[in-house]
């Protein structure tokens, strides 16, 4: 499964995950801290040009991008009908900053280097006995098992439509779920003699 | 509890979450779309118990937050943290928290009284729960008021009630399919 993860380089992928993470915190919070719209828009116009000035590196985010632009003109229509057009040029900015932030985290940063972030984060909650360290194998055995269980819905899809020339629809989750859980107890039987608990 | 097992069950059912949301949506016959991802929090209360849900959806959580594109339409990064509908999301493991709660109280003897307790228990917790937290998203993110933000989530409640219903009807299926299946969530043999 591919991440939002974008292959063009840009300025910003040379920057250390944690770095980003913590500046776009720390950004993405402080917006929050004001009301005033022309602190804001100041913030906003930032963050778009910072978001240009990824360059081509953007472009798997499009869709993304797309959707936030149409949450935006909605909220802003929806307030300036109720006539409280300030409150929604506040949420609006609010709300392109602090999307566009996350989303160029996203893109400018590789999955397991913020997994690696996330971990040193988490180690703390090792003292106390939580093995934030099995986080890594949580995702990689999610991500392998998302594709199998599409697999697994797609044939069971096929049949159905085989036996009764129809998509199978919510008929199908029963099953699919039922092969989930079987799935699960042989996965549990075999992490359980190879980590031995 | 048995940590391997409990490892299983929670990746497994994160996965489940991201395969609803590479299902295409669902139209119902009056053009009300059914995307199958809020029927995982419900379905992973009933079937995992409280803490084995609440830990699926946080590393789904997780793994959307890291940038993979599994929530429906392809959506994935932190930016969906910070949209409107951020509320609904963060209202996920609570949900399911309080279904698997709910079902581990509730009597599931049969595969009847399972179902009838499956629809109760999704209907507090993968309904009421979610949207609870889903209108506080929409007041602080969005600036609705309070009134606003609850009429605009009503508009989603009937089309989540038929969820609770399929929540039901997939739990009664399973408690005749796997019959030594605990619901509670504390026992997996």
């Amino acid at each position: 499964m591919g991440s939002l993860y974008s292959e063009h380089r840009s300025w910003l992928h040379g920057v250390p995950a944690a770095v980003k993470l913590l500046l776009f915190a720390l950004l993405g919070t402080a917006q929050y801290a004001t009301h005033s719209i022309t602190v804001l828009a100041v913030g906003a116009v930032a963050c778009i040009l910072l978001f240009i000035s990824l360059g081509r590196a953007v472009l798997p985010a499009r869709k993304l991008v797309a959707s936030v632009l149409l949450a935006s003109l909605l909220i802003l229509a929806f307030h300036t009908y109720m006539q409280q057009a300030a409150l929604g040029w506040i949420s609006v900015l609010r709300l392109l900053s602090a999307s566009l932030l996350g989303i160029a985290l996203t893109l400018t940063t590789r999955t397991g280097d913020l997994l690696d972030v996330l971990e040193r984060l988490l180690s703390p909650l090792q003292r106390i006995g939580i093995k934030t360290e099995r986080l890594a194998l949580q995702l990689a055995m999610m991500l392998r098992f998302t594709e199998h269980f599409f697999v697994v819905w797609k044939r069971l899809d096929e049949a159905h439509r085989l036996r009764t020339g129809k998509a199978g629809g919510l008929s199908l989750l029963a099953p699919l779920t039922i092969q989930m859980l079987t799935s699960a107890r042989r996965v549990a039987d075999t992490l359980e003699m190879r980590m031995g608990e | 509890m048995n940590s391997s097992r409990s490892l299983a069950l929670v990746s497994l059912f994160a996965a489940l979450l991201a395969v609803f949301g590479l299902i295409p949506k669902i139209d119902l016959p009056l053009g009300v779309p059914i995307t199958l991802q809020t029927l995982g929090v419900m379905l992973a209360g009933c079937l995992l118990g409280p803490q084995r849900a609440l830990q699926a959806m946080l590393l789904f959580l997780v793994a959307v937050a890291l940038g993979l594109p599994l929530l429906s339409g392809g959506r994935g990064g932190l930016g969906v943290f910070m949209a409107p509908a951020a509320g609904y999301l963060i209202g996920w493991p609570f949900g399911a928290l309080v279904t698997g709660w709910l079902m581990t109280a509730l009597p599931r003897a049969t595969p009847k009284r399972a179902a009838i307790s499956a629809f109760v228990a999704s209907a507090l917790g993968g309904l009421l729960v979610v949207h609870a937290m889903g209108v506080v998203g929409l007041v602080k993110i969005a600036n609705l008021s309070w009134t606003q933000a609850f009429f605009g989530t009503l508009a989603f409640v009937p089309g989540d009630l038929l969820k609770c219903a399929v929540c039901a009807m997939v739990v009664h299926t399973v408690a005749r399919g796997l019959p030594d299946w605990n619901f509670g969530g504390r026992a997996l043999k």
